[in-house]
């Protein structure tokens, strides 16, 4: 896994470093946008990680040209403005995900690593999550090495939480997963799944309830 | 400012006064001129009767049996002379040297003057007389003859000529006045144009006014508030580029010290990690606080004047501050939740973020564990509201009103925070036009503290 950082402040693109090294990925360092724009060209990246305020071209600017050039690797933008237009442009641009300085680090490659599973299991078909591998094509799940027997609207429940791993996801967003027209459902159905999909997911993933807003897969470690 | 203008003084009521008072006056004298002008051919028509009554009664006047002068007019043809509706006519024959001859004896003579017949006014029984004397010569010798009556047809007539004339005058007057004040109000419809174009401005909205239609007589003030606006739009541009700018310079430093820090204190040992850990927490706090006051900053209505307001979900927005601190919540053990109903607001929506974020942070800092805190939004009454509620220590009702200041604490506030939170939501509130309101939460327990906006309708901008 390595990772580009486009930061022109040494004493956070270093830490960023130090971080992501200690984490098991690989990193290097570059400060403007133009030596990010050659260094994605030349070489494979599995994600950058862009502050916004870089000197001349700016990292939304780098963005916008790296997406209209065709190129797919996650990004993950940092900025020191809060303002929420940045970071609606950030994403509106293509950028993946977002941070407001200052950040914790440990966040950030929490992050980091989110959106290197999300592009993979995109690639592949493949999605891991904590002790979870969900195989999207069989819609089959498997613990560690051993298989587990999901009915189809458990899969799609487990599904649709771990593809919005991170988002509370409502229970009429789950309920509109898992039934088609025809079908008529109460939300004190979903709660009776997602009871029984915590019972078969045991210790590899938490599902949480969040009071009048919804549910929220987290991996069992955090 | 519609108040200050009854008050002060108006062009309309200036033009009014300027044009009424002279037009009243003019109108005035032309009545007073008309009575004048009537009054002497009046007078002359009406003497003109008693001359021809003089002549005749002259030519009556013989001479008798000695030669001296006598009336020999019949007493019924004196009746006739004598019969007139309203007024009483008097007459009196005198010979040449003031022997009386005829008449009523007591009437007053007229000095003679050289015009004859002469005219003249007199008192003749209690009432005032108009005279003639009509002197001539007869087969008797000279002779004067008097005629007199009393006014009351010739005060009718004037007065009737003169309060037809008043009538007259008070209906142009009247329809003067009229015109004019069409026509002021009709000159001032510009003027108010421009007056109700700035006053339904918000006080946001620093676009130009448009000059087109302006007329000439303010357009230069109207030039003169557009320059101004354009000073205030760039001095709202030049602080918020101030502000954007402080706020890169002071984050990115503070962003490399506490990551550096955060890596360092993960790396040390005993003693030094412990050190490590506590300038990392003095770093973080360091960050909030320094957070806290720009978002302060540009919360001020004086960097928002060119702020873009926008319709809001506030439904996405309790779900991303919910999201955003569920990690917090569960380190304290709170159970933090939502209760969403559907609700829009036109706001800023980084401002709203960090004012409803500022209180979920203090929710959950002054919430003891196993406490919940509840973040609701909907609209009742048609108007939009956002609200915390926590089960926590409460703010005491005294502070209430003081926590919103700045730096201030509560006395039971828990926890180092910056009192600058209530403030922030308290600066956003008015920006929005939010009412903020604080007290306890249901039961007499723990704290509900809501910003009720304007119905949406009323915040265009």
């Amino acid at each position: 896994m390595r990772v580009l950082i486009v930061e022109d402040d040494p004493l956070i693109a270093d830490a960023v470093r130090q971080a992501l090294l200690k984490s098991g990925f690989a990193a290097d360092i570059v400060t403007s946008a133009e030596a990010a724009a050659s260094a994605l060209q030349a070489e494979s990246f599995d994600l950058a990680v862009v502050d916004i305020g870089l000197p001349r071209e700016d990292g939304l600017h780098l963005v916008r040209r790296l997406r209209a050039g065709g190129k797919s690797t996650p990004i993950l933008m940092l900025t020191a403005r809060d303002g929420l237009s940045d970071r609606v442009n950030a994403l509106d641009l293509g950028a993946d995900d977002y941070m407001t300085k200052p950040f914790e680090v440990a966040e950030l490659v929490a992050r980091c690593r989110a959106l290197i599973r999300r592009a993979n299991s995109a690639a592949n078909n493949q999605l891991s999550f904590g002790g979870l591998q969900l195989d999207m094509t069989h819609h089959a799940l498997s613990i560690g090495s051993r298989p587990v027997e999901l009915t189809q609207r458990e899969w799609s429940i487990l599904e649709c939480l771990v593809l919005n791993a991170g988002r509370i996801v409502s229970k009429d967003r789950l309920m509109s997963s898992v039934t088609d027209w025809t079908e008529e459902l109460t939300p004190n159905a979903i709660e009776v799944y997602v009871s029984r999909l915590r019972g078969k997911l045991g210790d590899a993933a938490r599902i949480r309830a969040v009071r009048g807003m919804g549910y929220r897969i987290d991996e069992k470690n955090k | 400012m519609r108040k200050t203008n009854e008050r002060g003084p108006s062009i309309r009521r200036r033009l009014f006064t300027l044009l009424l008072v002279p037009a009243a006056l003019v109108l005035a004298a032309g009545t007073l001129t008309d009575y004048l002008a009537s009054r002497s051919p009046l007078r002359d028509a009406y003497d003109q009767a008693l001359i021809d009554a003089a002549i005749a009664i002259a030519a009556y006047v013989e001479p008798d049996a000695r030669g001296n002068a006598t009336l020999t007019l019949s007493p019924h043809a004196i009746a006739l002379l004598r019969s007139d509706s309203s007024d009483s006519i008097y007459f009196q024959v005198s010979g040449a040297n003031g022997r009386y001859v005829a008449g009523d004896a007591g009437l007053p003579q007229l000095h003679q003057t050289v015009s004859n017949p002469a005219r003249g006014d007199a008192h003749y029984g209690g009432e005032r007389i108009r005279m003639v004397a009509y002197r001539a010569m007869t087969t008797a010798g000279p002779i004067i003859v008097t005629v007199a009556e009393t006014m009351h047809k010739r005060d009718n007539t004037l007065n009737r000529i003169l309060s037809s004339a008043l009538l007259v005058d008070a209906a142009q007057l009247s329809l003067v006045l009229l015109l004019i004040w069409l026509g002021v109000r009709l000159a001032m419809v510009p003027l108010h144009q421009v007056e109700k174009q700035i006053g339904s401005r918000s006080p946001r909205d620093l676009a130009a006014l448009p000059t087109a239609e302006v007329p000439v007589e303010i357009l230069s003030l109207v030039k003169t508030i557009n320059r101004l606006f354009n000073v205030l739009r760039d001095t709202g541009s030049a602080q918020r580029r101030f502000l954007e700018s402080a706020a890169h310079q002071l984050r990115t430093p503070l962003t490399g010290v506490q990551a550096q820090l955060e890596l360092l204190a993960a790396e040390a040992t005993e003693p030094n990690q412990e050190r490590l850990e506590r300038v990392l927490d003095a770093t973080r706090r360091l960050a909030h606080t320094t957070h806290q006051l720009l978002t302060l900053a540009r919360s001020d209505e004086a960097a928002n004047l060119n702020w873009d307001f926008t319709s809001l979900d506030l439904a996405q927005l309790v779900e991303s501050i919910v999201t955003q601190r569920l990690a917090t919540a569960d380190l304290a053990g709170i159970d933090l939740g939502a209760q969403i109903e559907p609700a829009r607001v036109r706001g800023v929506a980084w401002l709203l973020e960090e004012a409803l974020g500022n209180l979920v942070n203090n929710a959950i800092a002054h919430t003891p564990g196993g406490g919940s805190v509840t973040v609701q939004c909907g609209s009742e009454h048609g108007a939009a509201f956002l609200e915390v509620i926590d089960t926590g220590v409460g703010i005491p009702p005294a502070e209430r009103q003081h926590v919103q200041e700045r730096f201030f604490r509560a006395s039971n506030a828990r926890g180092n925070g910056t009192g600058l939170g209530l403030a922030i939501v308290n600066e956003v509130a008015q920006l929005h036009g939010a009412g903020l309101s604080i007290d306890a939460g249901p039961n007499e327990r723990g704290t509900a503290i809501r910003l009720t906006f304007p119905p949406e309708a009323g915040t265009s901008v």
